[in-house]
């Protein structure tokens, strides 16, 4: 296998399985902030700003994948 | 006068070291930042120690000893200085230590023209003032301009433009490796690559060893991050005059536009003092909370037609990220304290066992603090710029489509990419906020908290032990 074929091959599926750790994770956000605001309905506000937030954390391991993929993309 | 004056002096200079020698660093060589830095130092500290030697002679008798100490301190400061002189670059090292002259010259010399009958004058009325500034900025485009084009050895007949900005329009997304779409400054830039202006700002270090694809392409890298720095600029300028008009309203009741610009400034008040406290919030705002209204319209300005969002770009990012920890260290060190800031990377250990652990925690928070501004920078980085990429494809597909369907001959495509703009509003939005609530949390974690934490633990537990 060439470098090539080898970096074509590692990039997609790198930015694949960072995506699994992520959604799971975003899973699990999501399905505490759900309950914690069905428990108290007044700190909706406070609980979907600090979601949002979280969420961003997750989703930005995902996008270091993503920005690897870039930056190799000339290379393939 | 007097040794306000002195202290002054001690400031601007050592401000001004900093940036000569990040200036000699950048454009001249590492050794000669270091000697330039080294040079102003010496000269500083050899100008405090003869400061305090003639205090302490003219002082009185209790003061004579500091004088024997500061001479002593002078006398190994000559021999460091020989042992300068003998190690690094002489020229640097010659103009460091005049730095420190220089700038008492240049004080001095302001004070007195400030307080002139000729500066009143001019100073009378705003225009003369400005048409002044003007003469002075001509004069010296005129005189230095063409030294440094004669240096640079772009002899050729000035001001030789080409083609006006053309309307190039949708066809000038050329991909190389990585399409862009146009943008103004792009444009611009590129149907003026003839002035030889424009030739020196594109100008790359090494073009002569490069083949031809090479420097197409590190030109091409150059035109990016120079159309980058201009539409950072443009932000913060915009920013400014928002700014600086919404503050000239003054009346009890905020007009409409002072209105709209408090409710945006605001809920961001409210979050940060929010997080950081009644005590250190208000403090802390000015920084974190421009951080944020210059992320979100640096993020949204890509969003506009011919418009580029900076924050694509990872120089812009990381610089951003670099001064959020910059600040934060500065601020931790001010607030705890060099020895509280140790502790506080050591893990405020309490007890013989954290005391073991501090070589263990030491590094693995010194590398947490690192790893701060990577992941701000990148995590920023990756989202507009992925934004960017995501819309970047979607409209080459509207292109192609319509080329496929024929109507190759319309300057757009099938607007594919519409419902994305949508995602990049939320995406930008949603990205300033993070970048700014975590620079929040950075400062909260480094700033005294009184408040019940996580390590402090050892504290409470010794607290509930009976009082004796």
């Amino acid at each position: 296998m060439d470098f090539h074929s080898a970096l074509g091959l590692a990039l997609p599926l790198g930015v694949g399985i960072a995506a699994i750790g992520s959604g799971i994770g975003l899973g699990m956000i999501g399905n505490g902030a759900l309950q914690a605001m069905g428990r108290q309905p007044e700190a909706i506000a406070k609980l979907q700003t600090a979601m949002i937030i979280i969420g961003a954390f997750a989703e930005a391991l995902t996008i270091y994948a993503f920005v690897t993929v870039f930056l190799l993309m000339g290379k393939i | 006068m007097g040794y306000e004056f002195l202290a002054r002096i001690r400031r601007t200079s050592l401000m001004a070291t900093a940036m000569g020698a990040l200036f000699a660093a950048v454009y001249a060589s590492y050794a000669t930042g270091i000697a330039f830095a080294a040079g102003a130092l010496w000269s500083l500290a050899n100008l405090s120690l003869l400061e305090t030697i003639v205090r302490s002679v003219t002082g009185g008798a209790h003061e004579q000893r500091r004088a024997w100490l500061a001479a002593a301190a002078n006398l190994a400061l000559l021999v460091a200085g020989g042992f300068l002189l003998v190690k690094l670059r002489v020229l640097p090292l010659a103009a460091g230590f005049t730095l420190p002259f220089a700038v008492i010259f240049l004080k001095s010399a302001s004070r007195v023209l400030l307080g002139s009958k000729a500066w009143a004058a001019i100073t009378r009325s705003p225009w003369r003032a400005t048409a002044l500034v003007a003469a002075l900025a001509a004069v010296a485009y005129f005189a230095i301009v063409p030294l440094t084009r004669a240096q640079s050895g772009h002899a050729a007949p000035a001001a030789e433009h080409a083609a006006p900005a053309g309307e190039h329009a949708a066809e000038g997304a050329e991909p190389k490796k990585s399409q862009e779409f146009p943008d103004l400054v792009t444009l611009a830039l590129e149907a003026n690559h003839e002035n030889p202006l424009v030739q020196q700002l594109l100008a790359v270090p090494g073009a002569e060893s490069m083949t031809p694809e090479q420097h197409a392409e590190a030109v091409e890298k150059k035109l990016q991050g120079v159309s980058s720095i201009a539409f950072s600029l443009l932000v913060a300028l915009l920013l400014c005059l928002v700014a600086w008009k919404a503050a000239q309203d003054k009346s009890a009741v905020p007009g409409k536009f002072r209105n709209t610009v408090e409710a945006l400034v605001e809920p961001v008040y409210n979050q940060i003092v929010d997080i950081l406290g009644p005590k250190y919030g208000p403090r802390y705002v000015p920084f974190l909370g421009s951080l944020f209204v210059y992320i979100l319209f640096m993020n949204l300005f890509g969003v506009l037609p011919f418009m580029k969002s900076p924050t694509a770009n990872l120089n812009v990012t990381v610089a951003l990220a670099i001064t959020v920890f910059v600040y934060v260290q500065y601020t931790a060190i001010s607030e705890l304290g060099f020895l509280g800031w140790l502790d506080h990377m050591a893990g405020t250990p309490r007890s013989p066992v954290e005391w073991g652990l501090v070589p263990l925690a030491f590094p693995i928070h010194l590398i947490g603090e690192l790893a701060k501004p990577v992941s701000l920078s990148c995590r920023l980085f990756g989202n507009i710029f992925g934004e960017d990429m995501l819309l970047v494809g979607f409209a080459g597909l509207g292109v192609t489509l319509m080329k496929t369907l024929g109507l190759g001959v319309l300057p757009f495509g099938v607007p594919f990419q519409f419902v994305f703009l949508f995602l990049a509003l939320l995406t930008s939005f949603v990205q300033a906020l993070v970048f700014s609530m975590l620079s929040t949390i950075y400062f909260l974690l480094m700033l005294p908290h009184d408040h019940d934490h996580g390590h402090d633990q050892a504290h409470g537990g010794e607290a509930h032990h009976p009082a004796h």
